[in-house]
């Protein structure tokens, strides 16, 4: 399944939200594809998601293939939803 | 350790600082109980109300030129009152003849005098070295010390984790063994922690499965050293899964060792990992920030913020620079 989502943390996906995502996508079962203008990464992989260079207000797509894939995508958007915790 | 006796402090820098003892050994059961030097210099000319008597009196000479201005009964009196306190030892620099009267007060003490031939600056230079050394804060560490690179990692994580077998695959790429084990670690100055092997175990190690190993034997002289300064602990863990563990290196971590903050990395581990490969990493990763100070997480994401701020740059313009 598959949802987009915009980044709303003023400093975009730097490394440390970065690293709040791959952790948060590795504790699912779920393949976990993230994309932004079609430039597609794993989302358990900190380097790849690191290139998609996701300032604030890009639009992202988030992807889940798997058993858990709802609840996975409910996690990520959540944490989008919530700025990473940053702000 | 709190004290140290005469005896042991002459018979461990006789040679280093070339000393004789100028009247007897009777002083020898004497303690000492400070690390700190003290030149009685004010003390001789009367001032004796915040005297340090229970130091090592190095008497240089400053002290005996001025005791060559006295009368003898001044000198007299001037002795007596200093020598009268419960001093350790004293010694006498410069190869000096310090007064009769002193060496015989001194027996009557009990006070052993020494002589050395180097000057008063070079014996505190070099006996409170041995000193501090001798009064440094101390504890014991259960791991594994290695040098690495020239850097000094200390590796710790429960009994049984593979400790030794790291740190024997680090003596085999062509690392330093400094202790196994039993880790005995020092405070020196403010914030230095010098770790040494046990005098008993020397480089001596337990693999399960072998047994008892001398490391020194094995691979020579250019596998261990004596010392070393812990720069680095690498705590190795069980791996779990879906614990959380650093993906970005951008939080820098650190434990406490006798008050001294070390640089902390907490290494997962399991089965088929190559630890040592990592370990070397760990310690090249630090040499990078310490010594050029090149945090590598921090610069990687600074590029990348700018990145973001930026007009967005296209694959393309990074593939234009490289033709190949």
């Amino acid at each position: 399944m598959k949802k987009t989502v915009t980044v709303q943390n003023k400093l975009g996906i730097h490394a440390r939200p970065a690293a709040e995502l791959v952790k948060l996508a590795s504790k699912f079962k779920s393949e976990i594809i993230i994309a932004k203008n079609d430039r597609k990464v794993n989302g358990k992989s900190i380097m790849g998601v690191i290139t998609l260079v996701a300032e604030c207000g890009s639009e992202i797509e988030i992807t889940a293939n798997g058993v858990d894939e709802q609840d996975a995508i409910n996690a990520i958007i959540e944490l989008f939803n919530n700025k990473f915790y940053e702000e | 350790m709190n004290e140290i006796s005469v005896e042991k402090l002459f018979k461990e820098n006789q040679d280093r600082l070339q000393l004789v003892i100028l009247n007897n050994e009777n002083g020898f059961n004497k303690v000492i109980k400070e690390p700190e030097l003290h030149r009685p210099g004010l003390a001789l000319s009367g001032f004796v109300d915040v005297f340090t008597y229970n130091r090592v009196q190095i008497v240089g000479n400053t002290e005996l030129a001025y005791l060559e201005t006295l009368s003898s009964e001044d000198r007299y009196s001037s002795l007596r009152k200093v020598l009268d306190f419960d001093i350790p030892c004293i010694i006498v620099t410069d190869n000096n003849v310090p007064p009769q009267v002193m060496i015989e007060i001194a027996n009557e003490k009990k006070i052993t005098i020494f002589r050395s031939v180097y000057s008063t600056t070079h014996v505190i230079q070099l006996l409170s070295a041995y000193l501090e050394k001798k009064f440094a804060p101390f504890t014991t560490v259960h791991g594994s010390m290695v040098d690495v690179y020239g850097y000094g990692v200390l590796i710790t994580g429960r009994s049984g984790i593979g400790k030794s077998e790291i740190a024997l695959d680090l003596v085999e790429r062509g690392h330093r063994l400094v202790a196994d084990d039993v880790v005995n670690v020092i405070r020196m100055t403010e914030n230095i922690l010098i770790a040494t092997g046990s005098e008993l175990l020397k480089h001596h190690m337990e693999i399960r499965g072998i047994g008892i190993i001398d490391i020194r034997r094995i691979f020579g002289i250019r596998g261990i050293r004596q010392q070393k300064r812990i720069e680095v602990e690498v705590h190795l863990e069980d791996w779990e899964e879906g614990k959380d563990y650093d993906r970005t290196g951008l939080e820098e971590k650190a434990s406490s060792l006798l008050d001294v903050e070390v640089p902390l990395v907490k290494l997962p581990i399991f089965p088929g990992k190559n630890v040592t490969v990592i370990i070397e990493t760990i310690a090249l990763n630090q040499l990078l920030k310490t010594t050029l100070g090149y945090n590598t997480a921090q610069e990687m994401n600074e590029r990348l913020i700018r990145r973001m701020q930026d007009e967005q740059t296209d694959i393309r313009d990074y593939i234009s620079f490289d033709l190949e």
